[in-house]
């Protein structure tokens, strides 16, 4: 039957069409991460910063297995216990393992500013990019009301939101789900704003031009070409306001306004160490050193960041 | 450049009547009966009592009627009454304001007097290890969580060496010596991270600076090596610091209501944040409304500020 025949060769030949793409696509992406590699050896800033999120994010996966204890299950018999190789970092005045509460309590953290990241870089990004391609009037009006968002003091908005959630007693989930909210919501004006300055510089360059003239989609090429090339200054941007969003949520838990007690948390334990400050000031030392060690890892990363793809900056 | 100021302020009337709004109805989205909290420090909460209250406050109108007199009275300087101390919210909120700028002012004066030593250093001596040693302190300075920082400050000087008390807040009015005595701990806790901030920005644009043109000329013509420095480099670089200083402090006015609640420092944030656990609206909204204002004001400062310093930015 030389119908099939044709089908089956012809399907062969996609296959093997897509084999190459395939192949010679993981060959750039090899030779990116080679070039992405050697860029980073040469920044110690850079080097150190990524080492420390690696550590953070294998303790931030694993926190489960690493955890030795239950991080809300109290021990009366063992309150206030000091360092020992039970308890690696001695137990709080429920007798619960501070080693354990602050390796769930991180994964909590650094989960949420992630995904508020997230969540700002969604609404921010597109809206950005858009305005400085489109221009004209939709880029004016757009940009008032970004203007209109930006002038709205983030402080303010955090602690609005975050006293309503109080309020309405959400538990779990949802509680996490509105910092969440609460905290992209105050970042995307900011990631709008920058993602348009790029934007407005790239769309006079010549390949989109190019891509223009062979008849591409004006959306295709605000999002499938533009885009890509306005990421850097976005990635860095992400990687500082990740270390800023810990340090919101940790002083937000700090004030209360964070979880309900039980669910291990830095900020909330930091006050919680401050009634036995005096007796077992250790209490209050492996939180916060929890919190500066993420923070400090995303602020090196994002510094040794900007050196690298802003070779004009490094030079200062 | 007057038309472009005035532009400017009209365009504060729509951020300032939607900041109210959003005030408005966020305090109104607060779950609890006012009455309720009201009655149980007065009087049983029997229908006579709740009525005369819900008059008293206005409560038994529809929230439009209940938002217009808000705002007239807002327009008119008049606050209403705590509800928990049954006094006037503005003279409240007024008598606080001394104790805030006083912190702030004195914070930001420390962390100018740590950073601009420290970064012109880190930028003469470029790539010395003073710099880098600048440079990991002012990094660690961004990465530490300012609350964990006081408690530590509290840890060492307060609790361990007794040095300093560990709260409380003394006027600069009724005994000068003993008000500077218990300022030092939450001051440094500002000074120390604003210094961070600031030591990056000195050395940076002292490196800017360094490499323009007219220091060559000043070398070339024979002047000594620290006058070019001292007279002529450093007080360029500044504009930008003092500039940014400046700033910093306008956003710390309320800005630090972590350190007014670890330190017991009756500012405008120590306000703001025991209103929300008392539930007192009036308050929560006076503060609130009195940080968005604030922060719009900044940001119109900021915007006018750059134009006069760099003339080339487009007035559109």
């Amino acid at each position: 039957m030389p119908d099939s025949d044709l089908a089956a060769r012809q399907r062969v030949d996609v296959v093997d069409r897509n084999e190459t793409a395939f192949r010679i696509r993981m060959r750039r992406v090899k030779a990116g991460l080679a070039n992405a590699w050697y860029e980073l050896r040469k920044s110690r800033t850079a080097t150190i910063g990524a080492s420390m999120i690696c550590v953070l994010m294998f303790l931030v996966i694993f926190a489960q297995s690493i955890a030795t204890h239950n991080p809300v299950k109290s021990n009366y018999r063992e309150r206030l216990a000091p360092i020992s190789t039970e308890h690696y970092m001695g137990t709080d005045k429920f007798g619960r393992d501070i080693f354990s509460r602050v390796v769930i309590g991180g994964q909590r953290t650094v989960l949420i500013s992630i995904a508020a990241v997230i969540f700002g870089m969604s609404i921010g990004i597109p809206i950005g990019i858009l305005s400085g391609f489109f221009g004209g009037r939709f880029d004016s009006i757009v940009m008032r009301i970004t203007d209109g968002f930006l002038a709205f003091p983030g402080l303010l908005l955090y602690l609005l939101i975050v006293t309503v959630a109080r309020e309405y007693k959400l538990q779990g989930f949802w509680n996490d789900a509105i910092l969440v909210f609460a905290l992209g919501f105050a970042f995307w004006p900011e990631v709008a704003r920058l993602s348009r300055s790029t934007a407005l510089v790239e769309a006079k360059k010549e390949y989109v031009e190019a891509a223009r003239s062979i008849g591409e989609w004006r959306l295709s090429i605000a999002m499938g070409q533009i885009l890509p090339n306005c990421i850097s200054p976005l990635i860095v941007n992400a990687t500082v306001r990740l270390g800023f969003m810990i340090l919101i949520i940790a002083a937000l838990s700090f004030l209360g306004l964070g979880t309900s007690p039980p669910t291990p948390d830095w900020g909330s334990d930091l006050r919680a160490a401050q009634d036995h400050l005096e007796s077992h000031p250790m209490i209050a030392v492996f939180p916060g050193l929890a919190i500066c060690f993420s923070v400090l890892a995303f602020n090196l990363f994002g510094d040794g960041l900007r050196d690298i793809l802003d070779p004009r900056l490094a030079e200062r | 450049m007057l038309i472009y100021s005035i532009n400017r302020l009209l365009q504060l009337i729509p951020i300032v009547f939607i900041l109210t709004i959003v005030v408005f109805c966020f305090v109104q989205a607060l779950p609890g009966d006012i009455i309720d909290t009201l009655s149980d420090m007065e009087s049983g909460a029997d229908p006579a009592t709740r009525a005369l209250l819900e008059k008293e406050y206005g409560l038994d109108q529809p929230i439009y009627v209940q938002y217009a007199y808000w705002l007239g009275d807002i327009l008119q300087g008049d606050f209403g009454k705590s509800l928990v101390t049954r006094r006037p919210v503005a003279t409240e909120l007024l008598e606080r304001i001394p104790a805030t700028v006083y912190l702030a002012g004195v914070g930001i004066l420390l962390s100018l007097v740590i950073a601009i030593p420290l970064g012109t250093i880190a930028a003469v001596w470029r790539n010395s290890k003073t710099d880098y040693a600048a440079q990991v302190v002012s990094l660690l300075g961004i990465s530490i969580p300012e609350f964990w920082f006081a408690i530590l400050c509290i840890l060492l000087f307060s609790l361990h060496l007794g040095l300093f008390p560990s709260s409380g807040y003394v006027g600069p009015g009724e005994d000068f010596g003993l008000s500077i005595w218990y300022l030092v701990l939450p001051a440094v806790a500002i000074g120390f991270r604003q210094a961070a901030y600031t030591t990056r920005l000195t050395r940076s644009s002292m490196l800017d600076e360094i490499n323009k043109d007219y220091v060559n000329t000043a070398r070339s013509l024979g002047l000594s090596e620290r006058k070019v420095i001292y007279k002529y480099t450093l007080r360029n670089a500044l504009i930008p610091t003092v500039t940014i200083s400046g700033l910093q402090f306008a956003n710390l006015l309320g800005g630090t209501v972590v350190l007014e609640t670890i330190f017991a420092w009756p500012g405008i944030g120590l306000t703001i944040y025991q209103a929300i656990q008392l539930r007192d609206y009036p308050v929560i909204q006076a503060g609130i409304l009195f940080l968005g204002f604030k922060v719009v004001l900044i940001n119109l400062l900021v915007d006018l500020l750059y134009r006069v310093l760099n003339p080339r930015v487009s007035l559109g």
